[in-house]
């Protein structure tokens, strides 16, 4: 009995790391995709506060690009203003757009992995939701798919699970947004009508179809288009508007939000 | 040599995290590399701590990495092993009359022995970390250049602070 005991200190440790590898070995693929990213606390507020730290220390040295990329919005802004005062009262433009969109910062964020994801240093707290989109000056970002109470996780273009509804500007034939690991500066449109009148160079915008995106929020320029003879659908290549590894000041599109069509989505797959 | 304070672990223990997650993260070289310095903590783990603690405060170090990279339990997991591991790799590298107290280190085993020492226990801690990471295993020879490079980036990483730290500061033990 003795011997037993003394056994059982001596190797006590052995049962420890059975202990510990078990539940480390559990966390990572016992757990499902949502407690996974309820775990994925950048959310959270200890961590996500750090990585906010380093957003703020970053930022620093990000100012002057940060203010070239607002002045190249407020000329573009300006410009197209000056074609709309004519047809629009300004009040009433203004009175319109105020309230559409949070401003949010970027406090973590990666592109090199084959599923990325953005925290951005909003939350529940300030009204941000499931569902919204996430666009800057140059274009779309991604779609938030975690609010937190202070932090939300987004999931970007850059996400095998990452799909957005689009079409090419100025025409009404609309497909899929989609990524499939490795390049951050290239995407794809997938499910695009065969007898779609589309050519290298032309523009992709959002369609609006999703209550994530209003219509015409720009996303990239189309390279090249294939023809998929298997489903009669067109592939295009998309090089994307927005740098994914460069973005800090974000836009989210809390108007119009409108989660229930989302989730009844999801319930009928 | 005076065993290592609790304050003193927790507080290389922060530096470390905080180095791992606000700078190395972010290095990803040719796609595949990035370096894991955190684990030197590990690698220091002196002869006198009990295996009990080694393994505890391994699998702590993984699990704050974890809450910072939303990957739960993967550091956890590997770190957890490594922290089994080390005692025996240790002894792998020190001639037999140097059993007794030591801190992996130039000063403690000498510096050809330390290099074998720094690179067996990145490699047993980068092939976990990449195994488990990719289940279910696809691309074997991606699976590979991920272990390789990450493993040479992280040990030489080590070996450059490894070779110089004890210079400076003789007394230290880490």
């Amino acid at each position: 009995m003795r011997s037993l005991l003394d056994f059982i200190v001596k190797y006590s440790y052995v049962f420890l790391f059975i202990l510990l590898e078990s539940v480390s070995l559990a966390l990572l693929f016992g757990s499902n995709e949502r407690q996974r990213m309820a775990f994925m606390t950048s959310a959270g507020r200890f961590s996500g506060s750090i990585l906010e730290w380093r957003s703020d220390v970053k930022s620093y040295f990000g100012l002057r690009r940060e203010n070239e990329k607002l002045a190249y919005e407020n000329a573009m802004l300006r410009s197209r203003l000056n074609t709309v005062l004519d047809n629009i009262e300004v009040e009433s433009l203004f009175s319109r757009i105020e309230g559409d969109y949070a401003v949010a910062r970027v406090i973590d964020n990666s592109v090199r992995k084959d599923d990325n994801y953005i925290t951005i240093n909003k939350g529940r707290a300030d009204g941000i939701e499931r569902g919204m989109g996430v666009f800057d000056s140059r274009g779309v970002i991604g779609v938030v798919m975690l609010p937190g109470k202070k932090y939300s996780i987004v999931l970007p273009v850059l996400n095998g699970r990452s799909s957005i509804s689009c079409k090419i500007s100025g025409s009404n034939s609309f497909g899929f947004l989609e990524w499939y690991g490795g390049n951050p500066y290239m995407a794809y449109i997938v499910d695009m009508p065969f007898h779609t009148d589309v050519n290298p160079g032309d523009t992709v915008v959002t369609s609006g179809f999703s209550s994530a995106f209003p219509e015409n929020i720009p996303v990239g320029i189309v390279e090249s288009v294939e023809e998929e003879q298997l489903n009669y659908m067109l592939r295009l290549t998309v090089s994307l508007f927005v740098d994914m590894s460069d973005i800090r000041w974000v836009y989210v599109n809390t108007h119009g939000q409108d989660p229930e069509p989302e989730e009844l989505k999801e319930e009928l797959q | 040599m005076e065993p290592v304070s609790f304050l003193r672990r927790f507080g290389l223990m922060v530096g470390l995290v905080l180095l791992q997650v606000l700078i190395l993260n972010r290095i990803s070289l040719f796609g595949y590399a990035t370096p894991m310095f955190y684990i030197w903590f590990i690698v220091r783990f002196e002869s006198s701590m009990t295996r009990n603690a080694m393994l505890i405060w391994g699998f702590f170090i993984g699990i704050v990495i974890d809450m910072f990279t939303g990957t739960p339990g993967l550091n956890a997991a590997c770190s957890t092993i490594l922290a089994l591991l080390q005692p025996k790799i240790v002894t792998l590298f020190l001639s037999k009359d140097r059993r007794d107290i030591v801190v992996p280190s130039r000063d403690t085993m000498g510096g050809g022995p330390l290099a074998g020492y720094l690179f067996l226990t990145t490699l047993v801690h980068h092939t976990f970390y990449f195994i488990f990471r990719s289940i279910p295993l696809g691309d074997w020879t991606v699976l590979m250049a991920k272990i390789v490079f990450s493993t040479l980036l992280t040990f030489l990483i080590m070996l450059a602070v490894g070779m110089s730290a004890d210079r400076s500061d003789k007394r230290r033990s880490l």
